[in-house]
């Protein structure tokens, strides 16, 4: 196992370095520079555009560059971005990258869930009005125009029902006088989203571990008390309503983005099932009488499930990508939406930083999956 | 109570068959038997005959295209055939287990081996705790030859032996009435076969546990049961106590079954196999359904169906007895 984590490690190394690469000379090869933002400025003295070309470095040649950016992305430093000066590169990363997180994971988590219980139903019973309508309505959002249908959600969600709000991370109206940051309320509604997902899981895992006649029905209540604290302490805290804002914003993206992507998860897990209802152990587990839906649930489903996990990494490497797109539609001012601002106003610093959180972040999702294969199927062992 | 003498399973006129797109296909035709506590009962025939189908009925875990037109199935005096589909999910198992056909991959090869027999404990209440259940199954190994620690196991850590011994156990897990083995070693070496057949024959008897073996190998059939019936086309066409039977069959069918696999102990002769191919289920030739591929076969024979005769203590249904010196109309 050490020896393949070493190997993973190296590997993953050679893929950043290889990402970081292409992204330096992709942007490289852009016309112009960030001074040439500059050039149009008559008030601008050429003089004044030299030394901000020399003061960002870029009047040293291509390769020199890429040396000096290259040295210090692996000594920690990713610079100053140049649009932002003057604030690191990291700090605005540290700003936004959280928010593009917890939009697709959120997203990806409910979609999951959602294409998993439906395909799993669908497979079960076959055939009917119900397999019909989800699969068509199911391929119909799969294949939908990702802009044109957020701003078709903005249209009749925001517009027309004005159940949320138009776009954006806050409502400024709501936050005006407030005496703490969007960050600071928002990094702790972050922590409080782990301590609850850490709490489920432990709370699942002492049922699993001590008590085997336990119905896992039981952890329901456990959970939702749990939640319930973590909601009551919010509203007594006096932000509450600051991060109620937050929610409200948050709504409309991801119900958009789990829209598009549940119908991949379901079909996925409908043709999955449909494979592992044939084998013998699924037959074998109703001849053994179990209820119907332990054998769904407990061998057919479970055994379907594996396939889907793999399948998992891509559609959230593919969503991160995809939101440049998402984010843009709904000015969420995440990860997707600077690096779109950095790439347009050639801010080559922010695209790097951008990039490689991108790489890391697909990366680290590969490694998780691995290791939840592991975890999933007894027959796979790492050497 | 029922009687010890009365038969702990008597199928009754039973008929199956199966909706495909090429019309209806009748696997099962009017297939009577008894079987006693404690014996075993053999059922030999070709692929497709109806062996399968009939386990899977006395299991009631039929596909949704198959429909059983006639017949009852008695288990202790109670049919089970109309019985609700929970009260026979709580029979499964319970009274009647099995060991399937492709033991390869009856177990899940996500859950260790130890977790799905204590999974049918569990289900049926066979055992109240968590540590009697894992007791009983270690019992269970020993009981078929694996080690106990092997619970622990995950399948693909079996081998092909060792996973049809899990098999095995499990189908004992919660003291079955009936255990139905649906080819139970066709998958093994033969070494391994012939092991693991001695094996559920000491069992069965030390369980005083009645057992229907499937099998194409009539030596498999011939080495561990008591009864046997031979089947063609959905039918029973001969059946009656197993040595008997093998000793002087009345049915060309079952000689010529015979005279297709080797005897290691008998006589040295060539093997004879059967000419023609299985018949075709959805279309019947008339009369004995055998005719096309029997030597004996006459006029008679390929417009009416023969009626049932005795032979000493075995019966068959054909129009020219092997042995017909011998036949007695019954």
């Amino acid at each position: 196992m050490t020896g393949y984590l070493v190997r993973r490690t190296g590997q993953m190394v050679l893929t950043l370095f290889l990402i970081i690469t292409f992204t330096f000379f992709l942007v490289q090869a852009q016309p112009g520079d960030y001074a040439s933002f500059y050039v149009l400025n008559p008030d601008l003295p050429p003089e004044v555009k030299d030394q901000i070309r020399a003061a960002f470095g870029l009047d040293k040649p291509a390769w020199q560059q890429y040396l000096i950016h290259l040295k210090n992305t692996f000594t920690g430093n990713l610079g100053v971005s140049f649009g932002n000066f003057p604030r690191p590169v990291l700090d605005v990363l540290v700003e936004r990258v959280p928010r593009t997180l917890v939009l697709f994971l959120t997203a990806t988590a409910v979609s999951f869930y959602i294409g998993f219980f439906l395909g799993k139903a669908m497979a079960w019973r076959r055939g009917g009005l119900f397999e019909y309508a989800t699969t068509i309505s199911g391929a119909l959002l799969f294949t939908a125009f990702t802009p044109a249908f957020g701003l078709m959600m903005i249209w009749a969600f925001a517009f027309k029902l004005g159940w949320f709000p138009v776009g954006k991370f806050l409502d400024p109206l709501v936050w005006r006088g407030a005496d703490v940051s969007a960050n600071y309320v928002f990094g702790n509604m972050l922590l409080s989203a782990a301590a609850f997902i850490a709490f489920a899981l432990l709370v699942m895992l002492c049922l699993k571990r001590f008590g085997r006649r336990v119905p896992s029905v039981a952890a329901f209540p456990i959970v939702l008390g749990g939640a319930l604290i973590i909601v009551a302490a919010w509203a007594l805290s006096g932000i509450g309503g600051l991060a109620l804002d937050i929610v409200k914003h948050m709504v409309l993206p991801v119900a958009t983005l789990t829209l598009i992507s549940f119908a991949g998860t379901m079909l996925l897990t409908r043709n999955s099932m449909l494979e592992t209802i044939r084998e013998d152990y699924v037959m074998a587990a109703r001849a053994k009488g179990l209820p119907d839906k332990l054998v769904r649930d407990r061998h057919a489903a479970r055994n379907a499930m594996l396939p889907i996990v793999t399948s998992l990494v891509y559609s959230l490497i593919f969503a991160i990508d995809g939101s440049v797109i998402i984010e843009s539609v709904f000015s969420w001012p995440g990860t997707g939406l600077t690096l779109l601002q950095a790439v347009r106003s050639e801010d080559l610093p922010l695209v790097m930083g951008a990039m490689l959180f991108i790489g890391m972040l697909s990366l680290l999702a590969h490694v998780i999956v691995d290791v939840l294969y592991v975890y999933l199927d007894p027959r796979i062992r790492y050497q | 109570m029922t009687d010890r003498h009365d038969p702990l399973l008597k199928v009754d006129g039973l008929s199956l068959s199966y909706q495909t797109r090429l019309g209806e296909v009748q696997a099962v035709r009017n297939v009577s038997f008894e079987l006693a506590r404690g014996s075993a009962l053999g059922l030999v025939g070709e692929s497709g005959c109806g062996k399968t189908s009939i386990a899977n009925c006395l299991m009631r875990l039929l596909p949704d295209n198959a429909r059983l037109s006639a017949g009852r199935v008695l288990l202790d005096g109670q049919d089970i055939l109309p019985l609700a589909e929970e009260d026979m999910r709580l029979l499964r198992w319970r009274r009647i287990s099995m060991v399937f056909q492709a033991a390869m991959n009856v177990l899940d090869p996500v859950y260790r081996v130890g977790r799905q027999i204590i999974e049918a404990i569990e289900t049926h209440g066979v055992e109240s705790t968590d540590t009697a259940a894992r007791e009983r199954v270690a019992r269970l190994f020993r009981m078929v030859g694996l080690d106990p620690q092997l619970m622990e196991r995950y399948p693909h850590e079996f081998s092909g032996g060792m996973r049809q011994r899990a098999v095995i156990a499990m189908a004992l897990s919660c003291d079955p009435d009936l255990m139905i083995a649906d080819e139970p070693i066709t998958a093994l070496d033969v070494i391994v076969q012939d092991r693991i057949l001695r094996e559920l024959k000491a069992i069965q008897q030390q369980l005083d546990m009645s057992i229907i073996y499937i099998s194409h190998d009539i030596a498999v059939v011939a080495e561990v049961t008591d009864v046997v019936g031979v089947m063609y086309a959905g039918r029973l066409v001969e059946m009656g106590d197993t040595s008997d039977v093998f000793r002087a069959p009345a049915h060309p069918y079952t000689a010529a079954l015979m005279s297709s696999f080797p005897s290691v102990s008998g006589e040295r002769r060539p093997l004879t196999g059967l000419p023609g191919e299985p018949p075709n289920l959805s279309d019947l030739p008339q009369g004995c359904p055998f005719h096309p591929r029997c030597a004996y076969a006459t006029d008679v024979c390929r417009t009416q169906y023969p009626p049932q005769a005795r032979y000493g203590s075995h019966w068959a249904v054909c129009w020219h007895p092997l042995d017909a010196t011998m036949a007695v109309q019954s």
